[in-house]
Parts: structure tokens; C-alpha cells; sequence
């Protein structure tokens, strides 16, 4: 009784008070006088005679109403003490479009909410429950019925960045989480490319019950083919290459085997170094192939951790994927794209719409520049080379040394590799996307020959060597000015050739060989370009002058 | 023997009523923007209001052609549609959700046209009658 008395207390709002005497907005404190509140009834006459102004001057309803009755607070400062005074007053809207009357009692008052029993809970939950009044920002989803389709749509296909599921969970690519240590729970993302690296402790003792150092672990749970089927896809073997101790590798003719660790002697062989994963899909985001290329090398007695690495790369089927350095534009950051003219084929730019440039999807006939290498040797570094990236200028060299028992023109020779490259290219593409088929989005390479010449030596028959290597890429912005594409406009190798002096036999000198590459903005600054004033075409009819013509 | 006070009355009747008409649409439409105006009261009102527009059209109509005809029998009816409209102004007058000053005014100017078109009514009914 008491207590229902009590429940019935709590189930209904305390009633909104509407009568402008006994309203008071600034009365915050219970009990206690609010300072300059003038309507606060806690507060007495002495307490008036202290305050400055009055905070809430008057109290009234909706001020839209024709006449109502309003409180009006104010403190009388003339007198000594000051004093407050209350008055109420009749307030006259003169606007013609006042509320008369309302035949409507919530139109101008606040409605008191419902208040939840347990009769009314479920009712209130569905009209207040979703997500429109949710606090929460993440939750805000206008279409309540969309969560529904993506679920449905997630059984037929793989989407972008989607984790590849297996029977057991998902695709694991160990990566390096916070630390460089090995995570065994990175799924790999569907048509996410991706690279990693990380390191992972291991003991030659324990070699066999490490599970991340087996093949088995990382190919024995299929994939599912869409996610939450029961297709399977296994994981083939695709090819396994043996590291030995001082870094050698050996791709193995056969790799059916399937090689686990163990422990011989102070080794742990067929330990895992590295794997490759390689998945064919479908255009509709299944995946029909999956193939695994491992690295497994062998783990000395002294090794507390190696480092493995990992790789997962998504082919679509019936397809030789070419990476675009951009779509159109050139993006800062990715290789620049250069290729050949097949032999054969006329010179440009006598007409030969339909011969194709040999594409540089194959790493060799890339637009390259020497990669310096610790040891600075040109001759022993031959070879290594990086790809000139677009917008990144670039510098690199190495030394040579030149002995009076070497002849001048195979250094030469020599020489003009090791800056050039096995293949230097004859095109490179204009646009990041630029089609083989279309010869006008390629820019040949135009080469030049500088030769320093000292003054003293120009009528001595010199040995020409050439020494230094500069690539200069112009490059332009294309396009609308909100988004402009870059395109190389011309590509100018310059060689700069030396002369070499003879040295006297037992003495040896070191040259400095140096290649770089440079992009120089020649963009023009942007004209506006506006639309064809319309033209006013205006022809007599022919008969306009009907009787004299 | 047709009452002309009655002729004029009802002409100009008919030109204040669609000032009525119009004035008060633009004012419940007003309403319905300032102030909270649900659909459930909002409905009966718009839908009064269109009911008079629609019985206003016969009521002048047969107000016209008694007059001249000096036939009783479409005035009567006339009174008959006055009386409706007296209803159903009222109830724009006192009932409406928002009854704002302007809708005072315009009520209360065509009730005292219809009283005192409804008298003028009575009056020639009894003259053409006798």
C-alpha cells in the first residue's frame, strides 16, 4: 500500500507548474537564496537590499497569446534598503495573428513524457528505441532495414577488405603488432595486398613443436570459397625454395613433399623463413585458387628469434594484373612506367598506330637508376638497381677505381651498364594508365652526350668514359584545376663523359660515378576556360523580299 | 417586390467570402508552421473549412434566383444552407485548435452578415409569400 502508494508516486511526472506567481527559472538552490534570483522565495527582504540587478526581470507564458498574465520582477534602488518589487500585470500581444484561444492544452506547454511501467516498456522501446535517438554517432543508421541485405549479401560474396575465412577462423598473415614480434591474429583482408615482416622467437630445441615454423600451419585449413559456405578451397604448395645458413636459395624441383622441421644436429631444418601467399578470385568475389610459396631455411643452435616474412597478393582470374602508377595522373610515389618498341617495327613517329610497346611488367625493363650499396663499388655492385619513382628526385653512386692495367674502352663499356642498366627503356608512359596500344601516351627518352673536355688534352685522343648518369623528367599538371593529373611530358638522359688520363703503372685512382633523377614541374598556370558564347544565327527567310526578288 | 438590401447583401457576401476563404486557408497554413499543429487536429479543421466553401456556392446561388424570381422556395432553402454556415462558422469561431484575433475578426464579420442576411430572407419570404 505504501508501497504501491509510492509506485504510484514514481509512475506519473510531478505535474508542470503554469501559474506565473509561483514560476521561478533562476530558484537553483532548495532552501537556500540564489543570488540576484528577484522570484526566489527563499530569499528575504535583507537579501533583496543586497542583490544588483534582478537575473529573470519577468515570468510570462507563451508570448504569442493575445493577454496573459505576467510576473514582473525588479529592484527599486531609490529606496534605502533597496527593495523588490512584484507586480502582475495583464501582457497585451497588439499583433493581429495572436492566439486567442487553443482549443489544443498541449500547443503550449512542453508534454509530459511517458513514463515506463512495465505495461507500456515494450511499446516505448520500439517507437524511442532505435537508432534516430540514440546519443551515440556510430549508431545513427537512417535505413534500419539496410542492416539486414549487407548480411544477406555477405553469404554470396567477398567484399573489399573483407577477412578471408577458413573452416577454422580466418587466413592468418602474422604481422608485427605494437612490437616487431610475430601476431598470429591478422586476417588477411580480401584484395588487400599486402607485406610484412616480423620476428618470432624460436629455440632449435623445441624445433619441431614451434607450430608457426611448420608448413602445415599455414596451409592446412582451407578457405572458404564465399563466406559462410561450406565450399573449401585447399591451399596448394606452389613451389618451395631452401635458404641455407650463409643465404643462398635453392628453388626445389619438386614440391609435393611437405617438409616439417627438425632438429639435426645444432640445425633445425625446413624451418619457415618466409611464404607467399597467391589467391585467384573471381570478379564476383569468389575465391576459386589458392597457392602457397615458401621459404624454409634452416635455424642455428645461437638464434633466440627470426625474422619471417609474409606476403599475400589477390590475382583475379584470366587476368596478367599490370600495376598502374596512377589512373590517370601519375601518383607521387609509384614507379615510372617505361618500356620498348619491339624490333621490327618502324621508327616513331612514321605511321604505326598499331605496334605495340612491350609493357614493363617484368622488373627488368623498368626505368632505373643505380642503387648504392654499402660497399660503394661499381663493379662489384652491378646490378643493383631501384626503380625511379614518380616525383621522388633521387641521387645515387659509387666508386670506381681505375688501375693503369684497365683498357678504356670496356671500362667504358662497363661503365655505361652500371649507370644504365641491363635494359635501359626507350619509352616511358605519359599517364600512370597508359595502354601499350596507345603509342601517343608514350614519351621517348630523349638521350644526350656531354663530354667534359679539359683544354690542355682536346687535341690528344682521349679516353672517354662516361661518369655521371642524370635523368630529367618534365612534368606537367593536366586537367581541371580541382584535380590535376600529373603527366611526364619528356624524359632527357644526359651521360657526361670524362676524359681519362693514363695513369702511371702501380698508381690507382678513385673516381666518383654518379646517377640521379630529377622531376621539374612545368606545369603553366591555370587558364580559365569558359563556355562558347552562344551564337545568334539569323537568316532571313528566303522569301523575305518577295516582290522585287 | 424582390428585396434589394437582400441583393446587395448577398453580392457582397459572396465577394467577402472568398476573402474569408482565402485569408483563413493562409492562416491555418501559417498555423500549421508556427505552432505544433498534430495532423489529427488539423484534418477536421481544413476539412470544415472546405465544407463551407462547398455549401457557400448553392446557398448564394439560390439566394440569387429566389430573390429575383421572388419564389419562395429557394430562399427557404437558402436560409436552410445559411444556418449550416452559421455551424459551421462558430465552430472556426470557438473550436478551432488555434483561434488566433484575426480569425475573431473575420468570423465574427461574416456571422453578422449572415444574421443579417438570414432576417432580410425571412422578410422577403413573407413578402413574396403574401
Amino acid at each position: 500500500d505504501t508501497r504501491d502508494a509510492a509506485q504510484a508516486r514514481v509512475r506519473s511526472a510531478p505535474a508542470p507548474v503554469t501559474d506565473v506567481a509561483t514560476l521561478c527559472v533562476c530558484d537553483l538552490l532548495v532552501a537556500q537564496c540564489d543570488v540576484n534570483c528577484c522570484c526566489d522565495p527563499d530569499c528575504t527582504a535583507e537579501d533583496f537590499s543586497l542583490f544588483t540587478s534582478c537575473s529573470v526581470p519577468v515570468v510570462m507564458g507563451d508570448s504569442q497569446l493575445c493577454s496573459q498574465k505576467a510576473a514582473v520582477y525588479s529592484l527599486d534602488v531609490d529606496a534605502n534598503p533597496p527593495e523588490r518589487i512584484f507586480k502582475l500585470i495583464d501582457q497585451v500581444n497588439p499583433s493581429i495573428f495572436c492566439i486567442h484561444a487553443t482549443n489544443y492544452k498541449q500547443a503550449l506547454y512542453l508534454k509530459s513524457p511517458e513514463i515506463p511501467t512495465p505495461e507500456n516498456f515494450d511499446q516505448l522501446l520500439d517507437k524511442f528505441g532505435g537508432p534516430t535517438f540514440s546519443t551515440e554517432p556510430d549508431s545513427w543508421d537512417l535505413d534500419t532495414d539496410a542492416q539486414n541485405p549487407p548480411d544477406a549479401n555477405e553469404t554470396s560474396r567477398y567484399e573489399y577488405g573483407a577477412p578471408v575465412q577458413t573452416e577454422d577462423a580466418f587466413l592468418r598473415l602474422p604481422s608485427p603488432v605494437v612490437s616487431s614480434w610475430c601476431s598470429d591474429a591478422n586476417p588477411a583482408g580480401f584484395l588487400v595486398n599486402q607485406a610484412t615482416k616480423c620476428i618470432r622467437s624460436v629455440s632449435v630445441e623445441k624445433c619441431d613443436s614451434i607450430q608457426a615454423l611448420s608448413m602445415l600451419f599455414y596451409i592446412n585449413s582451407s578457405i572458404l570459397a564465399v563466406p559462410k559456405s561450406s565450399q573449401m578451397v585447399n591451399i596448394t604448395v606452389q613451389s618451395i625454395t631452401v635458404q641455407s645458413v650463409n643465404g643462398m636459395r635453392t628453388l626445389l624441383s619438386s614440391s609435393d613433399v611437405l617438409r616439417l622441421p627438425m632438429a639435426v644436429g645444432d640445425l633445425c631444418i625446413n624451418a619457415v623463413l618466409g611464404v607467399n601467399y597467391h589467391i585467384t578470385h573471381t570478379d564476383t568475389g569468389e575465391i576459386i585458387e589458392a597457392a602457397a610459396a615458401f621459404v624454409l631455411g634452416a635455424i642455428s643452435k645461437e638464434a633466440l628469434s627470426i625474422e619471417q616474412s609474409f606476403e599475400i597478393s589477390f590475382t583475379q582470374e584470366n587476368t596478367e594484373p599490370v600495376p598502374l602508377s596512377g589512373n590517370p595522373g601519375y601518383v607521387v610515389g609509384l614507379p615510372v612506367r617505361a618500356g620498348f618498341q619491339p624490333q621490327g617495327y618502324p621508327s616513331f613517329p612514321s605511321a604505326f598506330l598499331f605496334a605495340a610497346l612491350a609493357l614493363s611488367s617484368n622488373k627488368h625493363s623498368q626505368l632505373t637508376i643505380l642503387h648504392s650499396t654499402s660497399t660503394q663499388d661499381c663493379l662489384a655492385a652491378q646490378g643493383a638497381r631501384a626503380p625511379v619513382l614518380f616525383g621522388y628526385n633521387m641521387i645515387s653512386g659509387c666508386k670506381l677505381r681505375i688501375t693503369a692495367a684497365m683498357k678504356c674502352q670496356p671500362l667504358a663499356q662497363t661503365l655505361l651498364d652500371v649507370l644504365k642498366g641491363q635494359s635501359f627503356p626507350e619509352y616511358v608512359a605519359s599517364f600512370g594508365n597508359s595502354q601499350a596500344q596507345d603509342v601517343l601516351d608514350w614519351v621517348p627518352i630523349t638521350q644526350l652526350h656531354i663530354s667534359e673536355q679539359m683544354i690542355s688534352h682536346t687535341l690528344q685522343s682521349s679516353c672517354q668514359i662516361p661518369v655521371s648518369l642524370g635523368i630529367e623528367v618534365k612534368w606537367t599538371k593536366y586537367g581541371s584545376l580541382v584535380n590535376p593529373q600529373a603527366r611526364i611530358v619528356n624524359v632527357t638522359a644526359t651521360i657526361t663523359s670524362t676524359t681519362l688520363k693514363q695513369l702511371p703503372s702501380g698508381r690507382e685512382r678513385i673516381i666518383p660515378i654518379t646517377s640521379s633523377v630529377v622531376f621539374t614541374d612545368i606545369s603553366l598556370p591555370a587558364e580559365p576556360s569558359y563556355k562558347a558564347w552562344p551564337t545568334i544565327d539569323i537568316k532571313l527567310p528566303f522569301d523575305f523580299f518577295y516582290p522585287f526578288v | 417586390l424582390s428585396s434589394l438590401p437582400l441583393q446587395i447583401l448577398l453580392y457582397v457576401n459572396g465577394i467577402y467570402y472568398i476573402f474569408y476563404f482565402l485569408a483563413t486557408l493562409a492562416m491555418i497554413i501559417y498555423k500549421s508552421q508556427v505552432f505544433s499543429y498534430p495532423d489529427d487536429l488539423l484534418a477536421p479543421d481544413l476539412a470544415v473549412l472546405f465544407l463551407m466553401a462547398v455549401l457557400e456556392v448553392p446557398r448564394l446561388y439560390l439566394g440569387f434566383k429566389g430573390n429575383l424570381t421572388e419564389a419562395e422556395a429557394p430562399l427557404g432553402l437558402s436560409l436552410g444552407l445559411t444556418v449550416a454556415s452559421v455551424v459551421l462558422s462558430v465552430y472556426l469561431l470557438l473550436w478551432q485548435t488555434y483561434v488566433l484575433w484575426a480569425d475573431v475578426l473575420l468570423n465574427a464579420l461574416l456571422l453578422a452578415a449572415y444574421g443579417l442576411e438570414s432576417g432580410l430572407k425571412v422578410t422577403a419570404i413573407a413578402a413574396f409569400v403574401s
